[in-house]
C-alpha cells in the first residue's frame, strides 16, 4: 500500500512538472507532400516565422511557443493518422488544414481529444455544421463565396451563364450553391453545369462542347492549374468568352499557365491577395515574411494558417490558460474584432469567421491581379 | 458536324500522347511479361528534364526554335533512356530469376520513388514551361479552328511510331528483340543477348515517353510531379486496349482511347469522360479478351 502511494505522488508530481512545463505546443497539420504541398510547405514557413517574433517578445504564458508539424499529405486518410500523431503530443491547438475533405477527416478525432482545430482552407458548409465545439475557420464558407459569386454575375450582366466544376467536395459544393441562387433570376439563364476532371492537361474536348452553348461567361469552381490550361486553350480556339473562377484559381501560376495574354480578362474572387492587405499588423507581416524566405507568400490560406495561430495565442493570453475549453469559449464568445492579418476576425457560435471576406480581382493586361472596386 | 470534326482533332492529338506513352508499357511487358509502372514517371521525369535543359542552356535563343527544340528532344529522349537502363538495373534485373509478383512490386517502388524524387528536386509547385517557343498559328481548315502546335503533336507521334515499328520489324536488332519477346530461352539458344535485349527496350520506352513528356510540357506548358499519374492510366489503358505487348496495338488503342474520350465528352457527359473510355475498354474487352490486335499474347497464355 505504501508502495503505491509513493508511486502515486511520483506520478503525481511527473504530471505537475509537465504541466508547467515551458512551451506552449500548437500543432500545425498541413500538406507538406502531395498535389497542395506548396500550400503546406508555405503553411509551415508562416507558422515558424510567428512562432520565431512571438518567442522573440518572450512567447506566451511565461514560455516559448513551440509547433509541431505533421503531414496531412493533402488525403483524408493520411490526415487522420496524423491528427492521432498529433493528439499523442500534449498540443493545445492544431492549424490547419487546407483541403476541406481533409479537415473533415481529422475533426471528430480532435473534437474527442478536446484540442482547438482552426483550419485555414477548408471552406465547405458542413464543417461547422456539426455542432463541434472546438473547431474553428479563418476562412469564409463557401455560401458565402457563392452569394458573392451570384452577385458579381449579376452585376456583369451575364445573360447566359455556364457554370464547371472539378467534381471536388469544395468546387461542387460552390458550383451548386452558386446555382441554386441563380436558378430563380430573370433574364439569366443557365446554359451549361458540368464537371471536368481535374489533373487533365487537354481540355479543348469540354472547350469546344462549352463553345457550342455560346454562353457570355463561365463560371469555374475548381482550381487555378485547370483554370489556367482552359484559359491558353480557349485563345488557341479563338474563343472569346469571359471567364471567372473561384477563389481556387486565385494563385499567380495561373497566369504563367496561361500566358498574360490569354490570361487578361480573367475575374476570380478572393480572399484579399496578401499584397492587398490592408492593415498594419499585415504589412510587417509581409515584409518579415520577404525578409526571412525572399518572397512574399504566394497564397493567402498560409496568411489565414497565421491568422488561426495568431488568434490561438491571443486566447492563450488572454485567458492565461492552455485550456481548451476556456480558449474555444474566449473566441466564440469574448474575442470581437481581432485585428488579423486578413481582416477583422470574430467567430460565431458555430467556430466560422464572421463578415464578409471575398474580393473580386481581374487579370490585367500584364498579368497582374487587380481588385475590383 | 462541325463539332464532331473539332473534337476528333482534339481527340487524336490527345490520343497520340496516350500512344506514345502505351509504347513503353507495351514493349516491356512484350519482353519481360512485366508492368513497368515507373514509366508514367519516367515520362514526368522527360518532361522536367526538358524543362531544366530548356532554360538553363537557352538552346531555342541560340539555335532557333526548330533545331532547338530538335536538339532538345535528342538530349531528353537521351536522358531518359538512360534513367530506363539504370531503372531496369537496378529495380528489376536483381529480381529477373524471381517471380513475377516480386518484380511488379519492385516496379512500384521505383515509380513512387522516381515520383518523390522529382517532387524534391524540383518542388512541389508546378512549373511553367516558357511560353514563346512554339508558334501560336492557328490554321483554319474546312472551318474549324486548329492550333498548328496540334498537328505537329499528332505528326511528330505518328513519325516515332513508324520509326519505332519500322525498327522492330526490319532491322536485326528488332528481330532479336521480338524473339527474345517469343521466348527468351531460345533467343539465347540463337544467340542473343537476352539481357542485352531487356536493356535495349527499357530505353527505347522510356525515351519515347520521355519524348512525349516534353512534347506535354512545350505544348500545355504545365508540368507537376504528379502528372505521370493521369497520362500512365490512360496509356496502360491503352496498351491493353490495343492488345498488350503489340506495338501497332498500343498506337491504335492510343489514339481510338483519345477519340472515345472526346467524342463521349461531346455527345454524352463530360463529367463521365473516363467512364465512358473505360466502358469502351470493358465491352472490347469482353468481345476481344486479348485487345484489337493482340492475338499474339492469347496463343501464349
Amino acid at each position: 500500500m505504501k508502495k503505491l502511494l509513493y508511486f502515486a505522488l511520483a506520478l503525481s508530481l511527473m504530471l505537475g512538472t509537465a504541466h508547467t512545463a515551458q512551451s506552449a505546443k500548437i500543432g500545425l497539420m498541413g500538406p507538406m507532400t502531395g498535389s497542395w504541398a506548396s500550400e503546406g510547405a508555405e503553411m509551415k514557413q508562416v507558422l515558424d516565422l510567428l512562432a520565431e517574433e512571438y518567442n522573440a517578445k518572450g512567447g506566451v504564458l511565461g514560455g516559448k511557443i513551440e509547433v509541431v508539424s505533421e503531414d496531412d499529405g493533402g488525403d483524408p486518410r493520411t490526415a487522420a493518422l496524423a491528427a492521432q500523431r498529433l493528439s499523442t503530443q500534449g498540443i493545445a491547438a492544431v492549424i490547419g488544414t487546407y483541403g476541406s475533405a481533409v479537415t473533415e477527416a481529422t475533426q471528430n478525432i480532435y473534437n474527442e481529444a478536446k484540442i482547438i482545430q482552426v483550419a485555414n482552407g477548408s471552406t465547405a458548409i458542413r464543417l461547422s455544421e456539426k455542432g463541434l465545439k472546438y473547431f474553428f475557420r479563418t476562412c469564409p464558407r463557401d455560401d458565402e463565396q457563392a452569394k458573392v459569386a451570384a452577385q458579381t454575375i449579376q452585376k456583369l450582366g451575364v445573360k447566359k451563364l455556364a457554370i464547371l466544376h472539378d467534381n471536388s467536395t469544395y468546387a461542387k459544393g460552390l458550383a451548386d450553391e452558386t446555382k441554386t441562387l441563380l436558378d430563380g433570376v430573370k433574364d439569366l439563364k443557365i446554359v451549361f453545369f458540368d464537371a471536368l476532371t481535374p489533373k487533365e492537361q487537354d481540355y479543348t474536348a469540354i472547350l469546344t462542347k462549352l463553345k457550342e452553348t455560346q454562353p457570355d461567361l463561365v463560371f469555374f469552381t475548381g482550381y487555378y492549374g485547370e483554370a489556367g490550361l482552359m484559359l491558353k486553350q480557349k485563345k488557341e480556339m479563338n474563343w472569346n468568352v469571359g471567364f471567372m473562377g473561384g477563389d481556387a484559381t486565385n494563385n499567380p501560376d495561373l497566369v504563367k499557365i496561361a500566358g498574360s495574354d490569354a490570361a487578361e480578362g480573367f475575374y476570380f474572387l478572393s480572399a484579399p491577395l496578401p499584397k492587398d492587405l490592408p492593415s498594419e499588423e499585415a504589412k510587417a507581416f509581409l515584409a518579415g515574411f520577404t525578409k526571412k524566405y525572399g518572397h512574399p507568400p504566394n497564397s493567402i490560406y498560409p496568411v489565414l494558417a497565421g491568422d488561426g495561430f495568431r488568434v490561438v495565442v491571443h486566447a492563450m493570453e488572454q485567458t492565461k490558460s492552455t485550456d481548451p475549453d476556456k480558449i474555444a469559449d474566449y473566441l466564440h464568445k469574448d474575442l470581437k474584432d481581432f485585428p488579423g492579418l486578413t481582416g477583422k476576425i470574430s467567430f460565431n457560435e458555430k467556430g466560422d469567421r464572421v463578415g464578409e471576406v471575398y474580393r473580386v480581382y481581374k487579370v490585367n493586361k500584364e498579368g497582374q491581379f487587380i481588385l475590383q472596386p | 458536324m462541325e463539332q464532331f470534326f473539332q473534337q476528333l482533332t482534339n481527340g487524336l492529338a490527345v490520343g497520340s500522347i496516350y500512344a506514345l506513352i502505351a509504347l513503353g508499357y507495351t514493349m516491356v511487358y512484350g519482353v519481360l511479361k512485366l508492368i513497368n509502372f515507373a514509366h508514367s514517371d519516367l515520362f514526368t521525369l522527360g518532361a522536367y528534364l526538358g524543362l531544366t535543359l530548356l532554360t538553363s542552356m537557352s538552346l531555342t535563343d541560340r539555335l532557333g526554335p526548330v533545331w532547338g527544340v530538335l536538339i532538345l528532344a535528342v538530349m531528353v529522349m537521351g536522358f531518359v533512356a538512360l534513367a530506363g537502363a539504370l531503372l531496369d538495373r537496378v529495380a528489376y534485373r536483381p529480381l529477373r530469376e524471381s517471380p513475377r509478383l516480386s518484380a511488379v512490386v519492385s516496379a512500384l517502388g521505383a515509380s513512387i520513388f522516381l515520383q518523390n524524387t522529382v517532387m524534391l528536386i524540383y518542388g512541389a509547385r508546378l512549373l511553367v514551361y516558357p511560353s514563346n517557343i512554339l508558334p501560336k498559328t492557328v490554321l483554319h481548315l474546312f472551318g474549324l479552328d486548329i492550333p498548328l502546335v496540334r498537328i505537329l503533336v499528332l505528326c511528330v507521334s505518328l513519325i516515332m511510331m513508324t520509326g519505332l515499328y519500322l525498327f522492330i520489324q526490319k532491322t536485326r536488332i528488332g528481330t532479336a528483340i521480338r524473339a527474345a519477346a517469343i521466348d527468351q530461352g531460345a533467343a539465347r539458344l540463337m544467340g542473343i543477348d537476352v539481357n542485352r535485349v531487356i536493356l535495349l527496350v527499357f530505353m527505347l520506352g522510356p525515351s519515347l515517353g520521355g519524348a512525349a513528356g516534353l512534347m506535354v510540357g512545350l505544348y500545355y506548358g504545365q508540368v507537376n510531379f504528379t502528372m505521370g499519374w493521369g497520362y500512365g492510366l490512360k496509356a496502360f489503358t491503352a496498351a491493353i486496349l490495343g492488345g498488350i505487348g503489340n506495338i501497332p496495338g498500343a498506337m491504335v488503342g492510343g489514339i481510338l482511347l483519345g477519340v472515345i474520350e472526346a467524342m463521349g465528352a461531346a455527345y454524352l457527359s463530360f463529367a463521365w469522360k473516363d467512364a465512358i473510355a473505360f466502358l469502351v475498354l470493358i465491352l472490347i474487352l469482353i468481345v476481344r479478351p486479348t485487345g484489337l490486335l493482340g492475338e499474339r499474347v492469347a496463343e501464349k497464355v
